[in-house]
């Protein structure tokens, strides 16, 4: 069960509909594995309609309304959308079946990595794959910038505690840790940085949960 | 979903105005009912999209989610959503696609906005969890009566001028800090805050 939920600021920005694709991405990964954290988009989403009802109106042009008649009637009996059929969740849809096959590059010793930023051609937010071999222990580092993690297989533990399947981590430049694989699955985490507004070095260290 | 919650959710589901509204659209496509969530909703959402900074497409995007009421309605389920919540997601769907398409490059993208943002009820899958969903928007409304305006500015700026934290935090001129402490005040008053729940 998943203990590490993200924090309302960051569900709020979700439910506004303000972060980028990859950052969504993590959230909604949880969201499906989460009701609890669900229910609080949930009221968050209300929050939204609240906040729309309690600011100004606009008025539509006149023939705004005839013109929405025009097209329905225009496009006869579209198919309604495919709630039934049940959807591929957004990671089968970027990754396939088995995140364990796709092409790891091996980085130091017990971690791969795989960078995945070219699936989000319209971010410029770096959006890393990794992997951490069972019992595996990556080596000691801190991180810059935030990074909005999210737990796609297996577990990792460090000082913080044990991070599960689904489980929500953001890490900052103050987070130094150790982290180890636990339990008999390779540990694959999904990685988001967000470029800091300020560039003040080169910026092509890879950047991640398990090694800076 | 057991016969009781039923009993209790039934009485709460009617005080949402437009839910049976479009229950209707969506079951027999009655024109008047959408009509009415029309003169209703669109004028907020062409607002919606002047604040979100899309004021030369704020009609097109008033008709993008009107059209999508209309398909969708039939997948409108009260239990799951109040009306205008459900209005309030795809508008924020269309919001987001406008965008995309309108700094799209020749790159088309593996996922749709709507694998990331779901719209409720899309999922049938998911149980009718908890009253909570009907609960909330009147809940919201009462709580948000009582909280300081700077709350709601900063609020607001969020969800209507489509602003992270950071932004609020240089336009109002007021550390980032600030910014946080005020939405967290607030969410801890409409309870989205996680200790106020039952984990
Ligand atoms: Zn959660």
């Amino acid at each position: 069960m998943t203990r590490h939920h993200p924090d309302s600021l960051s569900l709020m920005e979700y439910s506004a509909g303000n972060l980028s694709q990859p950052h969504a991405l993590c959230i909604k990964l949880h969201l499906d594995q989460c009701p609890h954290c669900r229910s609080r988009v949930d009221t968050l989403d209300s929050l939204g309609a609240v906040m729309m009802d309690q600011q100004p109106k606009v008025s539509v042009s006149d023939t705004s309304f005839e013109q929405l008649l025009a097209r329905i009637d225009s496009v006869p009996a579209e198919a309604a959308p495919a709630a039934k059929t049940p959807r591929l969740s957004p990671l089968q849809k970027l990754l396939g079946e088995d995140i364990n096959q796709l092409p790891w590059k091996r980085q130091l010793g017990d971690v791969s990595v795989l960078d995945i930023s070219d699936k989000f051609p319209e971010q410029n937010e770096r959006v890393v794959l990794q992997k951490l071999v069972a019992g595996g222990k990556a080596p000691a580092h801190t991180h810059r910038g935030n990074e909005t993690t999210i737990v796609l297989q297996g577990a990792f533990a460090d000082q913080k505690g044990v991070f599960n399947q689904w489980d929500f981590v953001v890490l900052n430049e103050q987070d130094e840790h150790k982290p180890v694989a636990v339990g008999c699955e390779d540990c694959i985490t999904l990685s988001v940085l967000s470029a800091p507004l300020k560039l003040t070095g080169t910026f092509t260290r890879m950047l991640n949960p398990f090694i800076r | 979903m057991t016969t009781l919650e039923q009993q209790k959710a039934k009485p709460e589901g009617r005080k949402d105005p437009w839910g049976p509204l479009l229950e209707k659209v969506g079951k027999t496509q009655d024109r008047a009912a959408y009509h009415a969530l029309f003169e209703h909703f669109a004028p907020q959402i062409k607002y919606y999209a002047i604040s979100n900074g899309l004021a030369s497409h704020a009609e097109e995007l008033v008709q993008e989610v009107f059209i999508s009421i209309w398909r969708r309605s039939c997948l409108y389920d009260w239990r799951k959503a109040a009306a205008s919540t459900w209005i309030f997601t795809i508008a924020r769907n269309q919001r987001i696609d406008m965008l995309r398409k309108m700094k799209r490059s020749s790159a088309e993208m593996a996922i749709e906005t709507e694998d990331l943002w779901q719209i409720p009820g899309d999922n049938e899958d998911e149980p009718v969890t908890s009253l909570h969903r009907l609960m909330s928007e009147r809940r919201i409304r009462e709580s948000l009566s009582l909280l300081p305006e700077e709350q709601i500015t900063v609020i607001a700026k969020v969800y209507m001028e489509h602003k992270s934290h950071q932004m609020v935090a240089d336009e109002l001129e007021i550390p980032l800090g600030t910014v946080k402490s005020r939405v967290r005040l607030a969410l801890n008053k409409l309870k989205v805050i996680l200790q106020d729940q039952n984990v």
